[in-house]
């Protein structure tokens, strides 16, 4: 196995060794419960077989503003602090390694409690509760949409616990960040108009998310999310290469 | 023989935004040596230790370890190291044995391997009680332990170990430098400490840094050699004389003592009531202790203790870095020939004095060398003190040979 391979293992596991992991699922999937059954009447209201807003709402939001700020936010953080980083980086490992081994650690948890949510479609549709005629195609592309999603977000996160060695200051920062990508963004360039306008809802993530929670696959979504991903790994690259130099 | 140089240092530089960490370091280690790498706080110890592991790189300057350059051949500078960083940084939440086969696992080690060095590490660094108990519950000297275990997991050549024994008890410090010592005997190891009394323990050479320079570099009895002054230690009772005379007080015993040729000072030590006892700094290459039994025998005082011993390596590192900090306030000039005309001019003085000595004592020079030779006329005291100092002196030698 690569040392890549062996860090994000480390890192994912290293979730479950500390309360953190349970916690985070356990909030998580009540918070769902919640907003899914009762924000604005929920479901019942909605009266159609549909999970789109868990898809395109729900799920995003918890996602962007909570789960991936408490889980990223002391990837590199919690290391520089506590000194690990040093042991962890003079082992024979390149950087990148550490930075991608870390970030799919954590893309994999989150990626997982994304999977979990598939039981609401799952049970409530076909077994053993039948609501309604669920479409699954627009259920399976969103949960493509919301993978990519976590993806840039992760690497948001990531990016931002490199840049400090504060979990506190991390957690606060990428929730901004993320919020104002997830949220912020599309809110405002609904209020504003003109070109600032078109600028920040094409950043806006759920602008990407929304044809995903249609059933529509647009390479130009898929492209967006991996290039944020992208992006962000390699700024945070060159953020853990800095100790070098300064 | 460039094949022995397992570290070689040259010319590293480390600048923090203005703050010069590292100034111009320059060292080789060869293979199986134990070297101590010592320095005050802040000295550069660690950057130093840090650009070897290449976790950072120097301002200037190169380093290779085992022929591999720190900056172009990281990986394999790594592969060959055993590294414990200060105070033994640890993944707290993962017990030991998952911790060791992690480093193992990213080392590239396979579980025959593993298990195989795991038995050998577990025993030398004593981790069988430990093996399943998390990281977090252990106590500072068990996780170095740790520390020390993963650095050694995949039998490197070469060890770098960052202060390894802060920290610890006096225990937990005797027992890691006996595991130091034992995994030196076919290794190298680089071992900071601002601690000396463990570097006489465990090493046999030393690098002394300080402000970011080297300031001495070599087998230690050298370097303890260096400042060129032996100390004696005078306790004169404060109580009572010989044959009727008043006992002296601290000031006629100081002007006393400060009055016999070839002292450079006299300094008094802490005691209780009893007696006086004060610290005679003279020239390396003389003996006073005769001119000083014969100041107390023509007193009358009543002489308790009289001892003579080569400086501790204690001050000698005081000395050295204490030279540094009068260059960095700008009292001498600065530059390595400066120091070496310093220490030029010291031993002028002291062949000076000792010619001096010789002139005007030549009897007791005789008395002196006495030590060697079947004289016995020096009283026994006297004698009593060289075996004394001489046996001290003696397992020392053995141990750093």
């Amino acid at each position: 196995m690569s040392p890549m391979l062996i860090i994000a293992k480390r890192e994912f596991r290293s979730y479950f060794d500390s309360p953190l992991a349970y916690v985070v699922i356990c909030v998580s999937f009540l918070a769902l419960g919640i907003m899914f059954f009762f924000f604005r009447g929920g479901f019942w209201q909605a009266d159609r077989a549909t999970v789109g807003p868990m898809l395109e709402l729900y799920v995003p939001v918890g996602l962007g503003v909570l789960v991936v700020p408490v889980v990223t936010m002391r990837l590199m953080a919690e290391e520089k602090r506590s000194g690990t980083l040093e042991m962890l980086i003079t082992l024979p490992v390149r950087d990148s390694d550490v930075v991608v081994g870390k970030y799919l650690g954590a893309l994999g948890l989150v990626v997982t409690l994304v999977t979990v949510t598939l039981v609401y479609p799952l049970v409530m549709f076909h077994w053993p509760w039948n609501l309604g005629p669920l479409d699954m195609g627009p259920v399976w592309s969103g949960y493509l949409g919301l993978v990519l999603f976590s993806a840039a977000c992760v690497a948001i996160g990531l990016l931002v616990s490199s840049l400090t060695d504060s979990q506190a200051v991390a957690f606060f920062i990428t929730v901004f960040v993320l919020g104002g990508f997830v949220w912020f963004a599309g809110w405002l360039s609904d209020v504003i108009g003109g070109t600032t306008a078109n600028v920040l809802s094409y950043l806006s993530f759920s602008t990407h998310l929304e044809g995903f929670a249609r059933g529509l696959v647009d390479t130009r979504d898929i492209v967006f999310f991996l290039s944020v991903t992208g992006l962000a790994l390699v700024v945070a690259f060159r953020a853990l290469e800095r100790r070098k130099w300064a | 023989m460039a094949s022995d140089v397992m570290i070689q240092a040259e010319g590293l530089t480390k600048r923090f935004g203005s703050v010069r960490a590292l100034d111009k370091v320059s060292f080789q280690v060869r293979r199986g040596e134990v070297v101590g790498f010592l320095g005050p706080n802040g000295a550069g110890k660690s950057t130093t230790m840090r650009i070897l592991t290449c976790f950072i790189a120097p301002t200037t300057g190169s380093a290779t370890v085992r022929g591999h350059d720190v900056f172009d051949n990281p990986l394999e500078v790594r592969r060959s190291l055993g590294y414990l960083p200060q105070r033994a940084p640890l993944y707290q939440d993962m017990s030991v044995i998952d911790y060791l086969r992690f480093t193992a696992e990213v080392r590239g080690l396979d579980a025959g391997t593993f298990n195989r060095r795991l038995k050998k590490v577990v025993e030398v660094c004593g981790l069988a009680q430990t093996l399943g108990k998390d990281i977090g519950t252990l106590s500072h000297g068990y996780r170095q332990r740790v520390g020390l275990g993963q650095a050694l997991i995949h039998d490197p050549p070469i060890l770098i170990l960052d202060e390894p024994t802060s920290d610890l008890d006096p225990n937990e410090k005797a027992e890691v430098l006996k595991y130091i010592k034992e995994i030196g005997k076919d290794r190298t190891i680089l071992l900071s400490t601002h601690n000396l009394a463990e570097v006489e323990e465990a090493c046999a050479r030393a690098i002394i840094v300080s402000k970011g320079r080297v300031v001495a570099d070599g087998p230690l009895d050298d370097i303890r050699a260096r400042t060129g002054r032996v100390r004696y230690v005078v306790t004169i009772d404060e109580q009572r004389a010989e044959a009727g005379n008043k006992p002296p007080s601290a000031m006629a015993v100081q002007e006393a003592l400060q009055r016999i040729d070839g002292t450079r000072s006299v300094s008094e030590l802490p005691t209780d009531e009893t007696a006086h006892k004060f610290e005679v700094s003279g020239p390396q290459d003389s003996d006073l202790r005769a001119e000083i039994f014969r100041l107390v025998v023509a007193k009358g005082w009543t002489l308790l203790e009289l001892r003579r011993e080569a400086q501790s390596l204690d001050a000698v590192f005081r000395d050295l870095t204490r030279r540094e900090e009068r260059l960095d306030r700008g009292y001498e000039g600065d530059g390595d020939d400066e120091e070496s005309e310093q220490d030029a001019d010291d031993e002028d003085s002291e062949k000076d004095s000792d010619d001096e000595d010789a002139e005007e004592d030549a009897d007791d020079e005789d008395a002196e060398d006495g030590e060697d030779s079947d004289e016995e006329d020096s009283d026994e005291e006297d004698s009593d003190d060289q075996d004394e100092s001489t046996g001290e002196e003696e397992p020392e030698k053995g141990k750093k040979g």
